[in-house]
């Protein structure tokens, strides 16, 4: 059997020496993202899944929410079990519909951790502003349902981009 | 690497309890599994970081119900893997079928890596963990040793207070130090049953 990587010395130190290298050049904002990715935990929500973007046709519904596409107005569908959620989204403000109406919180909830909340009224109305940048997902706690969480989407690119 | 760090299991028991703390040092120790990976995937840099984004939101997700407490690097680097995978898939459908809003493939000769990813990973993380568990003393002088571009041997033997011929010793019995440390042992005795 040929020498393993382990047994020789200077084998050894080469993976010792790659190994350590690989730590050092993980950027600090990799590690940040990680790091806010905290904010996910214990989140306990069904999932709403895109079901209609009028950006894409159906042929292409699998590769929605991989990138923003600029578009002044643009309507979202998301539905889960118990819910649909509507969005509209206009040049400064995502507008809201749940299905069937009822009151409740709406929480944008961004990959690096920010939580921005907004109220649904008694219409099951709310809106967004301004249009959040990044990925984001939409997490509804709407009274007396189970909570609902949205597919990441991405309507603006991020900020810095 | 601070030498007496506390175990992933740990970590994880204490994250699930919502100590946030414990979770930074997971992702400050996981974190080269993850970046690893998908470096030898030949991802972009963006790719990189939605992959590295997804993982980490997964592992927020999940820890509360991971069988095995001491299971991350592992978890880690086989869902980064498949997450590489299908950005890569994505990718190739995308630029089959013409919609390339955003050109995000690697260069073909990219993907194809020499040895596998997840092996080199767990390597990688195997050595970082038994280094973090050799002697002070070791640790300095295989990081001195394992510098691009080497150290020489005066600054070595200045720099520790051991005479130029003592290094070569050094070296061999830390090297062996490092050998035997649980971390690299567990992993040489799997790669030698299955080999």
């Amino acid at each position: 059997m040929a020498q393993q990587w382990w047994q020789d010395d200077d084998q050894l130190l080469g993976a010792l020496a790659e190994a350590l290298g690989s730590e050092r050049n993980v950027p600090a904002e990799f590690i940040a993202m990680g790091k806010a990715a905290f904010a996910w935990h214990g989140i306990d929500a069904e999932l709403a899944t895109l079901s209609y973007d009028s950006v894409l046709d159906g042929a292409e519904l699998e590769l929605a929410g991989v990138r923003s596409e600029p578009a002044s107005l643009r309507y979202l569908t998301f539905t889960s079990r118990e819910l649909t959620l509507e969005i509209e989204v206009t040049d400064d403000a995502i507008l809201g519909q749940l299905v069937p109406p009822g009151p409740g919180r709406m929480e944008v909830r961004t990959a690096d951790g920010t939580v921005v909340t907004a109220v649904i009224d008694q219409g099951g109305g709310f809106t967004i502003r301004p249009v959040p940048r990044g990925s984001f997902r939409l997490y509804c706690h709407a009274a007396s349902r189970t909570s609902v969480l949205t597919n990441w989407l991405m309507l603006q690119d991020p900020p810095g981009d | 690497m601070i030498p007496d760090e506390p175990p992933p299991s740990s970590l994880v028991t204490r994250a699930r309890n919502r100590d946030e703390r414990a979770w930074d040092m997971l992702v400050e120790r996981c974190a080269p599994i993850v970046w690893s990976i998908c470096r030898r995937h030949g991802l972009s840099r963006q790719d990189t970081d939605d992959v590295g984004q997804s993982v980490w939101l997964r592992l927020a997700e999940r820890i509360d119900t991971l069988r095995e407490p001491s299971a991350p690097p592992g978890w880690l680097a086989a869902t980064t893997h498949n997450e590489c995978r299908e950005v890569l898939r994505v990718a190739r459908q995308r630029s089959a079928s013409g919609y390339s809003s955003s050109p995000r493939a690697a260069p073909d000769g990219q993907l194809v890596p020499a040895e596998h990813p997840l092996v080199i990973a767990e390597r990688d993380a195997a050595l970082r963990e038994a280094f973090a568990t050799l002697s002070p003393r070791c640790q300095r002088l295989l990081a001195m040793l394992a510098a691009d571009p080497p150290v020489p041997s005066t600054e070595i033997s200045t720099t520790l207070g051991i005479a130029v011929g003592d290094i070569e010793p050094g070296r061999r019995g830390c090297l062996d130090a490092l050998r035997h440390c649980p971390a690299l042992a567990e992993l040489i005795s799997g790669e030698t049953r299955t080999p």
